[in-house]
């Protein structure tokens, strides 16, 4: 290999056919004058522009297009000169960074020499020795396309906002199971709005015995395992469902407000009592008919119960999972749009409430296709105010569009699976630490399993791993008709 | 005793089949190699710019066009076509001498298909101490001995990609006009012989052989510098509908140069592109006309220049990529030292400086 051009972050290396690189492989540029190297990642993968080649593909074919047929007596054998020449490739790479005194530095302002640079491939281990990621909590993500191992710290994820996302079927939920059963077992907290029903059996192996994560999972179901009784609610917890979830107006809020302290003096903090209590409420009608609407709702969620037997403490389930580590799944699949969002809004209010009290040190949560039960305006408040108290969210989604650009500007980690789509590839390449190159380029030949992590737990060296496969009893499969027939 | 060349009749086309004597010829690849082998541990220059040559001569004289259009109509009688060419190229310096590539190809049409075989690239290091030996060798082991001594001196450093060329050219033409019977041979260039390139008795044997064979050799030239009235003469078209022959007199070459074909200019087709077409002196005259005609019907003669020599002609030209493959080629085989020698003329006048040719 030979250093060809270099513009910008941008350099271009003459490669020839038997030197096999290819497209998201790293590069050592070595200039032993200078002592110094620099870092690159293959990018992109182009033929040589070798003068001569189009005439040397034009002149076997005559005018009417066929081949024309024929014998070359070749003595010297300069044939398979002429075809290393011609399938000469072009490396374009981005350089990543420079490598001086054994330390990495995100530089890219000198210039190596083109005649004396020597350019070997540089290994996934070596170059995440270089880059000190050095796994004192390891997740191994998968294999490399050199056969090692890429993997993370999981200390990495901690306070981190992480996207994982790709298209369909290619390996998403795959890889949120993988790190979130890594991080319960380094008995971190995790809880999951599980949209299609696909982590509850986390706890099992594929062949349906238990697993080391067995009694680390606890599958909520709301309205079925998964209830709560009004007086386990503070105010601002149900306000908050009211409000954001039901889009109760600020006027009915105040009133709610009044009748919910009335109630709880009155140690009647049931649904029976509040709808009652808002149908003999003494105020405007408008604000008691969006009052009655919004009750009708929470008892149709089936979500809250007067009855204390069949009321889950969520707190309770948190705390267990807080000592031993453990996930709470809660497990949206047949739940409606408005119940979602109900739950969802429970659910983040407990949380917050837990992690003000210090009940909780700090949560990580995996959200999936979160576009669907998070109000918009919490998209900000998950990645900035929440973060302060500890919630550390995964996003995970086919659709990159419904995430908000703000997320992906403030994203530590993005954990890419294959697009082909141009536009989704251009709003994930917003994110502030990737470059739109890399993530155009790269992605769009990811084969399936295969993703492209991004971020901090890389030292933002992006890496293309083959997402190791996991003993888990998968849910998450698509139901098929021609099941059988393929 | 008459060599025998082992021909198999087909129900169309008598075309030949491989034999020793139409395989590349071995002396060239051994004085190749032998060549090559000199050039080890030597410091090797790349040319700055390339510049091939294809063996092509050129006289102008006083003469005349007659302006009477000899018109052609063709003739559809199944006729093989065969075309030869060969092109050279100096590919680098030595400190001693010269790199030098040579290669030629042969075109046959049949059955509307064309089948060409090419021979080489060969690579010849050409020194002062080395060039008469190879050229002579060559000259002595393919054209007899005799013609060598009809010289008295070797060519130049600078003559010999040409020369070695011009070797290979007759030697192809020669072995076509011998397998190849009632056919119609395109040859490139001209049919003027007595030239260092062009011995009168090489040439004449080759149009001797072709005639053997009941074969015509037309010759095409694809730039001519011959003039009658200060002008080209194949800018001399009268209005006639195309194709037809101008027929030339008057024509004479000063010594030693012999013209072995009469000069026809030929216009094939529409259009105002013409050729300057040599055709073998010896046939007779209405057979002259019957080849050209015999030509149109057999091949394609887009803007009036016989595919199969223009395949020939692409066939045998080197490419710059080749060109590279041959200069990787002598530096990993032959572990010859890459130097990069300044181009004077670059270096004093920058991008003034003329392009240096071999």
């Amino acid at each position: 290999m030979k250093l060809y051009r270099k513009e910008g972050n941008i350099v271009q290396i003459l490669s020839f056919p038997n030197e096999n690189a290819e497209k998201g492989d790293y590069l050592m540029v070595e200039d032993t004058d200078a002592a110094k190297a620099l870092i690159v990642q293959i990018i992109d993968v182009q033929f040589a522009a070798v003068p001569g080649v189009l005439e040397e593909l034009l002149r076997t074919l005559p005018d009417s297009g066929e081949l024309i047929r024929g014998e070359d007596i070749d003595p010297l054998e300069i044939a398979p000169h002429i075809t290393y020449i011609q399938d000469a490739s072009l490396l374009v790479c981005k350089i990543r960074a420079t490598l001086e005194n054994g330390l990495l530095t995100p530089s890219s302002s000198w210039l190596p020499s083109r005649s004396q640079s020597l350019i070997k491939k540089v290994s996934i281990p070596a170059l995440m020795s270089l880059a000190k990621v050095d796994g004192r909590l390891p997740i191994i993500l998968g294999g490399t396309k050199d056969s090692s191992l890429l993997t993370i710290d999981a200390t990495d994820l901690d306070g981190t906002l992480n996207i994982i996302t790709g298209k369909k079927g290619c390996g998403k939920s795959h890889l949120s199971k993988l790190l979130m059963a890594s991080l319960v077992g380094y008995k971190a907290t995790v809880v999951i709005f599980d949209l299609n029903g696909e982590y509850g059996s986390i706890g099992m192996t594929q062949d349906g015995r238990r697993n080391l994560y067995y009694d680390k999972i606890y599958a909520l179901t709301p309205s079925q395992n998964f209830k709560v009784a009004l007086n386990q609610l503070h105010l601002n917890v149900v306000l908050g469902i009211l409000v954001n979830a039901l889009h109760l107006p600020g006027t009915s809020a105040r009133e709610f407000k009044r009748i919910w302290k009335q109630l709880k003096d009155q140690g009647k903090l049931t649904l029976t009592d509040l709808h009652e209590t808002i149908k003999n409420c003494n105020c405007n009608q408008h604000v008691r008919d969006a009052l009655a609407s919004r009750c009708f709702s929470l008892v149709n969620s089936g979500f809250f119960t007067d009855n204390l037997a069949e009321a889950v403490l969520l707190e309770e389930n948190l705390l267990k999972a807080k000592d031993n580590g453990g996930a709470l799944v809660i497990n949206l699949k047949n739940t409606g749009n408005i119940d979602r969002q109900i739950v969802v809004e429970y659910v983040l209010g407990k949380l917050v409430d837990s992690l003000q009290n210090w009940k909780l040190k700090a949560v990580f949560l995996f959200a999936e296709e979160a576009h669907l039960y998070l109000r918009e305006t919490y998209w900000d408040d998950i990645v900035t105010r929440m973060r302060h108290f500890g919630i550390f969210t995964t996003f995970i989604t086919n659709q990159p569009d419904t995430v908000q650009e703000t997320i992906y500007r403030q994203a530590d980690n993005i954990f890419l699976f294959n697009f082909t789509n141009e536009h989704d590839l251009d709003v994930v390449s917003r994110a502030a630490r990737v470059d739109a190159e890399t993530v155009r380029s790269i992605a769009r030949d990811l084969p399936p399993y295969h993703c492209l992590t991004l971020g901090r737990v890389v030292r933002d060296f992006p890496m293309v791993t083959k997402v190791r496969s996991l003993d888990l009893k998968t849910m998450g499969e698509t139901r098929l008709f021609f099941t059988g027939q393929r | 005793m008459i060599e025998q060349y082992t021909i198999t009749t087909t129900p169309k086309y008598n075309f030949p089949q491989p034999t020793p004597e139409t395989t590349l010829p071995q002396r060239f690849i051994e004085l190749s190699i032998n060549s090559l082998r000199q050039v080890r541990t030597t410091a090797f220059q790349y040319n700055q710019t390339f510049h091939q040559n294809d063996c092509s001569i050129d006289c102008p004289t006083q003469m005349q066009l007659k302006r009477q259009p000899l018109l052609l109509s063709p003739r559809h009688q199944e006729t093989p076509v065969a075309a030869v060419d060969t092109s050279t190229m100096k590919i680098g310096e030595t400190t001693t001498g010269i790199i030098v590539a040579i290669r030629g190809a042969t075109v046959a049409r049949q059955n509307h298909n064309y089948h060409y075989t090419r021979m080489g690239p060969i690579i010849f290091h050409i020194t002062e101490e080395n060039k008469n030996a190879v050229y002579g060798n060559l000259e002595r082991d393919y054209f007899n001995g005799q013609y060598s001594k009809s010289y008295n001196s070797g060519p130049t450093l600078m003559q010999m990609p040409t020369r070695l060329a011009c070797l290979l050219e007759h030697w192809l033409q020669a072995q076509m006009a011998e397998t190849v019977s009632g056919g119609i041979l395109l040859f490139d260039g001209s049919l003027i012989s007595g030239t260092m390139d062009a011995p009168v008795h090489r040439i004449r044997r080759i149009l001797s052989t072709a005639r053997t064979n009941r074969n015509t050799v037309l010759a095409f030239s694809k730039a001519t510098s011959l003039r009658t009235n200060g002008y080209l003469i194949t800018d001399l078209l009268p209005e006639a509908e195309a194709p037809y022959l101008l027929e030339t007199i008057g024509l004479r070459f000063k010594p030693p140069m012999v013209p072995l074909g009469d000069v026809y200019v030929a216009r094939l087709q529409k259009g105002n592109i013409a050729f300057r077409l040599d055709i073998d002196c010896e046939i007779p005259y209405q057979n002259k006309l019957e080849a050209v005609e015999r030509l149109i019907a057999n091949d394609v003669t887009q803007q009036g220049y016989p595919e199969t020599l223009r395949l020939a002609h692409i066939l045998c030209t080197f490419t710059a990529n080749e060109v590279l493959a041959m200069q990787h080629f002598i530096a990993r085989r032959h572990g010859i030292q890459i130097v990069n020698r300044p181009d004077m003329h670059r270096l004093l006048f920058g991008p003034f400086g003329r392009e240096s040719y071999a």
